[in-house]
Protein backbone atom coordinates (compact mmCIF):
# COMPACT_ATOMS: atom_id res chain seq x y z
CA UNK A 1 0.00 0.00 0.00
CA UNK A 2 1.39 3.42 -1.04
CA UNK A 3 1.55 6.51 1.62
CA UNK A 4 -1.03 8.10 -0.62
CA UNK A 5 -3.73 5.20 -0.37
CA UNK A 6 -3.77 4.95 3.62
CA UNK A 7 -3.65 8.57 3.66
CA UNK A 8 -7.05 8.68 1.76
CA UNK A 9 -8.04 5.53 3.44
CA UNK A 10 -7.80 7.69 6.81
CA UNK A 11 -9.74 10.47 5.17
CA UNK A 12 -12.05 8.13 4.38
CA UNK A 13 -12.29 6.91 8.34
CA UNK A 14 -12.40 10.69 9.74
CA UNK A 15 -14.85 11.60 7.01
CA UNK A 16 -12.60 14.35 5.47
CA UNK A 17 -12.48 15.25 2.06
CA UNK A 18 -10.53 13.46 -0.23
CA UNK A 19 -6.85 15.61 -0.24
CA UNK A 20 -7.48 17.53 2.76
CA UNK A 21 -5.14 15.74 5.11
CA UNK A 22 -1.77 17.19 4.53
CA UNK A 23 1.43 15.59 5.73
CA UNK A 24 2.81 18.55 7.83
CA UNK A 25 -0.86 18.92 9.21
CA UNK A 26 -0.33 19.77 12.57
CA UNK A 27 -2.61 17.09 14.72
CA UNK A 28 -3.40 19.59 17.69
CA UNK A 29 -4.79 21.69 15.27
CA UNK A 30 -7.16 19.35 13.22
CA UNK A 31 -10.30 19.59 13.57
CA UNK A 32 -11.93 16.21 14.86
CA UNK A 33 -8.77 14.40 15.75
CA UNK A 34 -9.59 13.18 19.31
CA UNK A 35 -9.14 9.81 20.86
CA UNK A 36 -11.52 8.03 18.90
CA UNK A 37 -9.44 9.19 15.87
CA UNK A 38 -6.20 7.87 17.34
CA UNK A 39 -8.57 4.41 17.79
CA UNK A 40 -9.23 4.67 13.72
CA UNK A 41 -5.29 5.07 12.63
CA UNK A 42 -4.40 2.48 14.88
CA UNK A 43 -7.27 0.02 13.65
CA UNK A 44 -6.33 1.33 10.08
CA UNK A 45 -2.25 0.86 10.87
CA UNK A 46 -3.60 -2.79 11.77
CA UNK A 47 -5.95 -3.46 9.30
CA UNK A 48 -4.08 -2.73 6.19
CA UNK A 49 -0.57 -3.35 7.20
CA UNK A 50 -0.71 -5.58 10.19
CA UNK A 51 1.10 -2.82 12.64
CA UNK A 52 0.46 -2.60 15.96
CA UNK A 53 1.14 0.74 17.28
CA UNK A 54 0.53 1.58 21.30
CA UNK A 55 -1.06 4.73 22.07
CA UNK A 56 1.68 6.22 23.14
CA UNK A 57 3.56 6.22 20.28
CA UNK A 58 0.39 7.82 18.51
CA UNK A 59 -0.18 10.15 21.78
CA UNK A 60 3.67 11.18 20.83
CA UNK A 61 3.21 12.32 17.57
CA UNK A 62 2.57 16.00 16.54
CA UNK A 63 2.35 15.92 12.65
CA UNK A 64 0.54 13.66 10.01
CA UNK A 65 4.21 12.93 8.86
CA UNK A 66 5.24 11.57 12.56
CA UNK A 67 2.42 9.58 12.46
CA UNK A 68 3.11 7.84 9.05
CA UNK A 69 7.19 7.79 10.14
CA UNK A 70 5.46 5.06 12.18
CA UNK A 71 4.22 3.25 9.60
CA UNK A 72 7.67 3.33 7.51
CA UNK A 73 8.80 0.40 6.50
CA UNK A 74 5.14 -0.83 5.97
CA UNK A 75 4.25 2.14 3.36
CA UNK A 76 5.58 2.08 -0.51
CA UNK A 77 6.12 5.49 -1.55
CA UNK A 78 4.47 6.27 -5.01
CA UNK B 1 -19.30 -36.65 35.45
CA UNK B 2 -18.34 -33.73 33.03
CA UNK B 3 -19.92 -30.05 32.84
CA UNK B 4 -22.10 -28.24 30.29
CA UNK B 5 -23.91 -25.28 30.09
CA UNK B 6 -27.70 -25.81 30.51
CA UNK B 7 -29.43 -22.62 30.18
CA UNK B 8 -28.71 -19.05 30.45
CA UNK B 9 -31.34 -16.37 31.38
CA UNK B 10 -30.78 -12.16 31.49
CA UNK B 11 -32.69 -9.73 33.31
CA UNK B 12 -32.44 -5.33 32.21
CA UNK B 13 -33.60 -2.73 34.10
CA UNK B 14 -36.83 -1.33 32.59
CA UNK B 15 -35.28 2.82 32.26
CA UNK B 16 -33.93 2.57 29.04
CA UNK B 17 -31.45 5.72 27.65
CA UNK B 18 -31.46 5.91 24.27
CA UNK B 19 -29.07 7.58 21.23
CA UNK B 20 -31.98 10.55 21.03
CA UNK B 21 -31.60 11.45 24.35
CA UNK B 22 -27.79 11.21 24.83
CA UNK B 23 -27.90 13.93 21.48
CA UNK B 24 -30.14 16.06 23.28
CA UNK B 25 -27.36 16.43 25.96
CA UNK B 26 -24.80 16.24 24.13
CA UNK B 27 -24.10 18.99 21.48
CA UNK B 28 -22.78 18.19 18.10
CA UNK B 29 -23.46 14.46 18.29
CA UNK B 30 -26.69 13.52 16.48
CA UNK B 31 -28.40 10.35 17.49
CA UNK B 32 -27.14 8.67 13.94
CA UNK B 33 -24.09 9.22 14.31
CA UNK B 34 -23.82 8.00 17.87
CA UNK B 35 -25.57 4.84 16.77
CA UNK B 36 -23.01 4.37 13.41
CA UNK B 37 -19.87 4.89 15.92
CA UNK B 38 -21.00 2.46 18.36
CA UNK B 39 -23.55 -0.13 17.70
CA UNK B 40 -25.59 0.79 20.55
CA UNK B 41 -29.33 2.73 20.13
CA UNK B 42 -30.80 1.85 23.82
CA UNK B 43 -28.70 1.04 27.25
CA UNK B 44 -30.76 -0.33 30.34
CA UNK B 45 -30.48 1.98 33.24
CA UNK B 46 -30.77 1.00 36.76
CA UNK B 47 -33.22 2.95 38.64
CA UNK B 48 -31.35 4.76 42.14
CA UNK B 49 -32.40 2.17 44.27
CA UNK B 50 -31.75 -0.92 42.36
CA UNK B 51 -28.93 -2.82 42.58
CA UNK B 52 -26.90 -5.36 40.00
CA UNK B 53 -28.22 -7.84 42.65
CA UNK B 54 -31.79 -7.60 42.37
CA UNK B 55 -31.41 -7.93 38.33
CA UNK B 56 -29.52 -11.14 39.06
CA UNK B 57 -32.31 -12.15 41.35
CA UNK B 58 -35.10 -11.63 38.60
CA UNK B 59 -32.44 -13.69 35.86
CA UNK B 60 -32.23 -16.45 38.25
CA UNK B 61 -35.82 -16.71 38.88
CA UNK B 62 -36.47 -16.55 35.23
CA UNK B 63 -34.17 -19.46 34.73
CA UNK B 64 -35.54 -21.69 37.58
CA UNK B 65 -38.91 -21.33 35.88
CA UNK B 66 -37.21 -21.74 32.44
CA UNK B 67 -35.27 -24.73 33.70
CA UNK B 68 -37.98 -26.00 36.02
CA UNK B 69 -35.13 -25.47 38.60
CA UNK B 70 -36.04 -26.61 42.33
CA UNK B 71 -33.69 -23.87 44.46
CA UNK B 72 -32.77 -26.66 46.66
CA UNK B 73 -31.08 -28.56 43.95
CA UNK B 74 -28.72 -25.63 43.41
CA UNK B 75 -25.04 -26.61 45.60
CA UNK B 76 -22.98 -23.76 44.48
CA UNK B 77 -23.48 -20.06 43.66
CA UNK B 78 -20.76 -18.28 41.48
CA UNK B 79 -21.49 -14.12 41.83
CA UNK B 80 -19.46 -12.10 39.60
CA UNK B 81 -19.81 -8.36 40.03
CA UNK B 82 -17.91 -5.33 40.42
CA UNK B 83 -20.88 -3.08 41.85
CA UNK B 84 -22.13 -5.22 44.93
CA UNK B 85 -24.17 -4.77 47.26
CA UNK B 86 -21.69 -4.00 50.14
CA UNK B 87 -17.78 -4.45 50.46
CA UNK B 88 -19.15 -7.27 53.23
CA UNK B 89 -20.49 -8.97 53.61
CA UNK B 90 -20.12 -11.39 50.02
CA UNK B 91 -23.56 -10.62 47.95
CA UNK B 92 -23.81 -14.33 47.03
CA UNK B 93 -24.42 -15.04 50.69
CA UNK B 94 -27.41 -12.75 50.97
CA UNK B 95 -28.63 -13.93 47.21
CA UNK B 96 -28.46 -17.38 48.75
CA UNK B 97 -31.56 -16.24 51.04
CA UNK B 98 -32.68 -13.99 48.51
CA UNK B 99 -33.47 -17.20 46.23
CA UNK B 100 -33.88 -19.73 48.67
CA UNK B 101 -31.36 -21.83 48.11
CA UNK B 102 -30.11 -24.20 50.75
CA UNK B 103 -28.17 -23.76 53.35
CA UNK B 104 -25.43 -26.44 52.08
CA UNK B 105 -24.91 -24.49 49.28
CA UNK B 106 -21.94 -23.12 48.72
CA UNK B 107 -21.35 -19.07 47.84
CA UNK B 108 -19.10 -16.40 46.26
CA UNK B 109 -18.70 -13.35 44.73
CA UNK B 110 -15.84 -12.66 42.14
CA UNK B 111 -14.51 -9.50 40.81
CA UNK B 112 -14.12 -9.38 37.40
CA UNK B 113 -15.90 -7.34 34.30
CA UNK B 114 -15.27 -8.27 30.67
CA UNK B 115 -13.67 -11.81 31.28
CA UNK B 116 -15.93 -12.76 34.24
CA UNK B 117 -18.42 -14.63 32.52
CA UNK B 118 -15.84 -17.42 31.09
CA UNK B 119 -14.04 -17.62 34.69
CA UNK B 120 -17.28 -17.83 35.66
CA UNK B 121 -17.57 -21.04 33.56
CA UNK B 122 -13.77 -22.33 34.19
CA UNK B 123 -14.91 -21.92 38.00
CA UNK B 124 -18.08 -23.87 37.66
CA UNK B 125 -16.37 -26.35 35.56
CA UNK B 126 -13.80 -27.20 38.05
CA UNK B 127 -16.59 -27.28 40.77
CA UNK B 128 -18.36 -29.82 39.48
CA UNK B 129 -15.44 -31.95 37.30
CA UNK B 130 -13.94 -32.13 40.71
CA UNK B 131 -16.83 -33.62 42.67
CA UNK B 132 -17.55 -30.59 44.39
CA UNK B 133 -20.86 -29.50 43.11
CA UNK B 134 -23.20 -30.75 40.48
CA UNK B 135 -25.67 -27.82 39.99
CA UNK B 136 -23.80 -24.71 40.28
CA UNK B 137 -25.98 -21.21 39.62
CA UNK B 138 -23.57 -18.93 38.18
CA UNK B 139 -24.84 -15.44 37.80
CA UNK B 140 -23.19 -12.31 36.33
CA UNK B 141 -24.58 -8.58 37.33
CA UNK B 142 -23.19 -5.21 37.13
CA UNK B 143 -24.75 -1.56 37.81
CA UNK B 144 -21.72 0.77 35.86
CA UNK B 145 -24.29 3.25 35.14
CA UNK B 146 -23.64 4.07 39.22
CA UNK B 147 -20.02 4.60 38.29
CA UNK B 148 -20.23 7.16 35.51
CA UNK B 149 -20.11 10.66 35.76
CA UNK B 150 -23.37 11.93 33.55
CA UNK B 151 -20.12 14.52 32.02
CA UNK B 152 -18.47 11.70 30.75
CA UNK B 153 -20.20 10.95 27.59
CA UNK B 154 -17.38 8.38 26.08
CA UNK B 155 -18.27 5.51 29.09
CA UNK B 156 -22.21 6.61 29.56
CA UNK B 157 -22.82 5.93 25.64
CA UNK B 158 -21.14 2.49 25.84
CA UNK B 159 -22.17 1.12 29.18
CA UNK B 160 -25.49 -0.42 30.35
CA UNK B 161 -26.77 -2.46 33.22
CA UNK B 162 -27.86 -5.74 33.87
CA UNK B 163 -27.67 -9.60 34.39
CA UNK B 164 -27.51 -12.66 33.83
CA UNK B 165 -28.15 -16.30 35.18
CA UNK B 166 -26.25 -19.96 33.57
CA UNK B 167 -26.95 -23.03 34.79
CA UNK B 168 -24.36 -25.21 34.83
CA UNK B 169 -24.82 -29.11 35.24
CA UNK B 170 -23.02 -32.09 35.90
CA UNK B 171 -23.82 -34.29 32.76
CA UNK B 172 -22.31 -37.34 31.28
CA UNK B 173 -18.93 -38.08 29.87
CA UNK B 174 -18.11 -36.14 27.13
CA UNK B 175 -16.60 -32.57 27.35
CA UNK B 176 -18.77 -29.79 26.68
CA UNK B 177 -16.96 -26.76 28.27
CA UNK B 178 -13.36 -26.17 27.57
CA UNK B 179 -10.18 -26.12 27.13
CA UNK B 180 -9.65 -22.70 28.53
CA UNK B 181 -6.80 -19.70 27.85
CA UNK B 182 -6.77 -17.40 30.72
CA UNK B 183 -4.42 -13.89 30.73
CA UNK B 184 -3.42 -11.28 33.00
CA UNK B 185 -1.87 -8.02 32.58
CA UNK B 186 -1.99 -5.65 35.57
CA UNK B 187 -0.28 -3.24 33.50
CA UNK B 188 -3.30 -1.92 32.29
CA UNK B 189 -4.81 -1.59 35.74
CA UNK B 190 -5.38 1.89 34.88
CA UNK B 191 -7.10 2.25 31.82
CA UNK B 192 -10.38 1.31 33.17
CA UNK B 193 -10.61 1.64 36.81
CA UNK B 194 -12.80 4.06 39.64
CA UNK B 195 -9.97 5.02 41.17
CA UNK B 196 -11.62 5.90 45.06
CA UNK B 197 -13.86 2.87 47.13
CA UNK B 198 -11.33 0.87 47.76
CA UNK B 199 -9.16 0.49 49.73
CA UNK B 200 -6.31 2.53 47.88
CA UNK B 201 -8.65 5.64 48.22
CA UNK B 202 -11.14 5.99 49.85
CA UNK B 203 -14.25 7.97 47.88
CA UNK B 204 -13.58 11.94 47.97
CA UNK B 205 -16.12 14.06 49.19
CA UNK B 206 -17.17 16.65 47.09
CA UNK B 207 -14.51 15.85 44.61
CA UNK B 208 -13.54 18.07 41.46
CA UNK B 209 -15.39 18.01 38.21
CA UNK B 210 -11.98 17.38 35.66
CA UNK B 211 -12.49 17.87 32.14
CA UNK B 212 -10.27 15.87 29.43
CA UNK B 213 -9.06 16.68 25.75
CA UNK B 214 -12.05 14.99 24.54
CA UNK B 215 -14.79 17.05 25.91
CA UNK B 216 -15.67 14.68 28.25
CA UNK B 217 -15.66 15.39 32.76
CA UNK B 218 -15.34 12.93 35.46
CA UNK B 219 -14.51 13.31 38.98
CA UNK B 220 -11.81 10.99 40.71
CA UNK B 221 -15.10 9.09 42.26
CA UNK B 222 -15.91 8.24 38.91
CA UNK B 223 -15.50 5.41 36.44
CA UNK B 224 -12.31 6.20 34.02
CA UNK B 225 -11.87 4.55 30.55
CA UNK B 226 -8.51 5.20 28.42
CA UNK B 227 -10.56 3.69 25.19
CA UNK B 228 -7.42 3.88 22.90
CA UNK B 229 -5.33 2.28 25.11
CA UNK B 230 -8.04 -0.56 26.00
CA UNK B 231 -8.37 -1.00 22.47
CA UNK B 232 -5.21 -1.54 21.18
CA UNK B 233 -4.60 -4.25 24.41
CA UNK B 234 -7.54 -5.76 22.72
CA UNK B 235 -6.08 -5.79 19.12
CA UNK B 236 -2.84 -7.81 20.48
CA UNK B 237 -4.00 -10.25 22.90
CA UNK B 238 -7.72 -10.95 21.38
CA UNK B 239 -6.04 -12.77 18.14
CA UNK B 240 -3.54 -14.88 20.11
CA UNK B 241 -5.71 -15.97 22.46
CA UNK B 242 -8.28 -17.43 19.97
CA UNK B 243 -5.19 -18.81 18.51
CA UNK B 244 -4.37 -20.33 21.20
CA UNK B 245 -7.41 -21.88 22.19
CA UNK B 246 -7.97 -23.47 19.23
CA UNK B 247 -4.28 -25.32 19.45
CA UNK B 248 -5.40 -26.52 22.92
CA UNK B 249 -8.29 -27.60 21.06
CA UNK B 250 -6.60 -29.11 18.39
CA UNK B 251 -9.17 -27.67 16.08
CA UNK B 252 -9.27 -25.38 12.78
CA UNK B 253 -11.37 -22.21 13.32
CA UNK B 254 -13.69 -23.79 10.70
CA UNK B 255 -14.70 -26.01 13.18
CA UNK B 256 -16.17 -23.49 15.04
CA UNK B 257 -20.39 -22.75 14.58
CA UNK B 258 -20.44 -19.44 16.29
CA UNK B 259 -18.17 -16.82 17.83
CA UNK B 260 -19.74 -14.63 20.75
CA UNK B 261 -16.56 -11.52 22.21
CA UNK B 262 -17.58 -9.65 24.84
CA UNK B 263 -19.65 -7.28 23.43
CA UNK B 264 -17.46 -4.01 24.34
CA UNK B 265 -18.63 -1.80 21.17
CA UNK B 266 -19.31 -2.15 17.46
CA UNK B 267 -16.15 -0.78 15.93
CA UNK B 268 -13.75 -3.18 18.15
CA UNK B 269 -16.08 -6.27 17.27
CA UNK B 270 -16.10 -5.42 13.20
CA UNK B 271 -12.63 -4.77 13.16
CA UNK B 272 -11.38 -7.81 15.36
CA UNK B 273 -13.98 -10.19 12.99
CA UNK B 274 -12.40 -9.24 9.94
CA UNK B 275 -9.00 -9.38 11.15
CA UNK B 276 -9.56 -13.12 12.04
CA UNK B 277 -11.30 -13.65 9.21
CA UNK B 278 -14.54 -14.92 10.85
CA UNK B 279 -17.51 -15.15 8.34
CA UNK B 280 -20.04 -12.60 9.54
CA UNK B 281 -22.80 -15.38 10.15
CA UNK B 282 -20.61 -17.16 12.69
CA UNK B 283 -20.26 -13.66 14.22
CA UNK B 284 -22.32 -12.72 16.86
CA UNK B 285 -23.10 -8.92 17.49
CA UNK B 286 -25.60 -8.42 20.25
CA UNK B 287 -25.32 -4.63 21.52
CA UNK B 288 -27.58 -2.91 19.94
CA UNK B 289 -30.48 -2.63 22.50
CA UNK B 290 -28.41 -3.06 25.38
CA UNK B 291 -25.02 -1.57 25.43
CA UNK B 292 -21.68 -3.02 27.18
CA UNK B 293 -23.16 -5.12 30.03
CA UNK B 294 -19.76 -6.04 30.82
CA UNK B 295 -20.06 -10.03 32.32
CA UNK B 296 -23.51 -10.35 31.23
CA UNK B 297 -22.62 -9.44 27.21
CA UNK B 298 -21.57 -12.97 26.60
CA UNK B 299 -24.50 -14.56 28.35
CA UNK B 300 -27.18 -11.75 26.90
CA UNK B 301 -25.32 -12.52 23.59
CA UNK B 302 -25.92 -16.28 23.62
CA UNK B 303 -29.47 -16.13 24.42
CA UNK B 304 -30.20 -13.37 21.74
CA UNK B 305 -28.45 -15.74 18.89
CA UNK B 306 -30.51 -18.69 20.67
CA UNK B 307 -33.96 -16.13 20.01
CA UNK B 308 -32.79 -15.83 16.28
CA UNK B 309 -32.32 -19.41 15.74
CA UNK B 310 -28.59 -19.28 15.64
CA UNK B 311 -27.72 -21.52 18.22
CA UNK B 312 -27.74 -25.14 16.84
CA UNK B 313 -28.24 -28.33 19.62
CA UNK B 314 -24.72 -29.79 19.21
CA UNK B 315 -23.25 -26.08 17.91
CA UNK B 316 -19.40 -25.54 18.78
CA UNK B 317 -19.21 -22.04 20.19
CA UNK B 318 -16.02 -20.12 21.04
CA UNK B 319 -16.59 -17.65 23.88
CA UNK B 320 -13.86 -14.71 24.49
CA UNK B 321 -13.93 -11.82 27.15
CA UNK B 322 -11.21 -9.35 27.77
CA UNK B 323 -11.16 -6.01 29.24
CA UNK B 324 -10.38 -4.36 32.90
CA UNK B 325 -7.74 -5.38 34.94
CA UNK B 326 -6.69 -6.30 32.11
CA UNK B 327 -8.10 -10.02 32.02
CA UNK B 328 -8.90 -11.62 29.56
CA UNK B 329 -10.69 -15.55 29.25
CA UNK B 330 -11.47 -18.08 26.10
CA UNK B 331 -12.78 -21.14 26.35
CA UNK B 332 -15.45 -23.69 23.45
CA UNK B 333 -18.48 -24.54 25.05
CA UNK B 334 -21.00 -27.18 23.27
CA UNK B 335 -24.38 -26.15 23.01
CA UNK B 336 -27.06 -28.96 24.14
CA UNK B 337 -30.78 -28.65 24.18
CA UNK B 338 -31.95 -27.14 26.95
CA UNK B 339 -33.72 -30.26 29.26
CA UNK B 340 -32.20 -30.80 32.80
CA UNK B 341 -30.90 -34.33 33.44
Amino acid sequence: MTKREFVRELEDQLEMPEGSLKENQALAELAGWDSLAAVLFMALADEKLGVTLSNDQIAKSKTLNELLALLDDRLTTA
Amino acid sequence: MKASVAAIRYALPEAALDNEQLASEYKGWPAEKIYEKTGIQTRRVAAPDECASDLAVRAAQALMVQASLDPSSVDFLLNCTQTPDYILPTTACVLQHRLGLPLSCGALDFNLGCSGYIYGLGLAKALIESGQARRVLLLTADTYSKLINPADKSVRTLFGDGAAATLVLAKGKETLIGPFVYGTDGAGAGNLIVPTGGMRQRVVPQAKLVPDNSGNARTVNDLYMNGAEVFNFTLCVVPEAVKQLLAKAEIVQEAVDLFVFHQANRFMLDHLRRKLQIPAEKFVIAMEQVGNTVSSSIPIALCQAQEEGRLAPGALVMLVGFGVGYSWGATLIRWGSSSLD
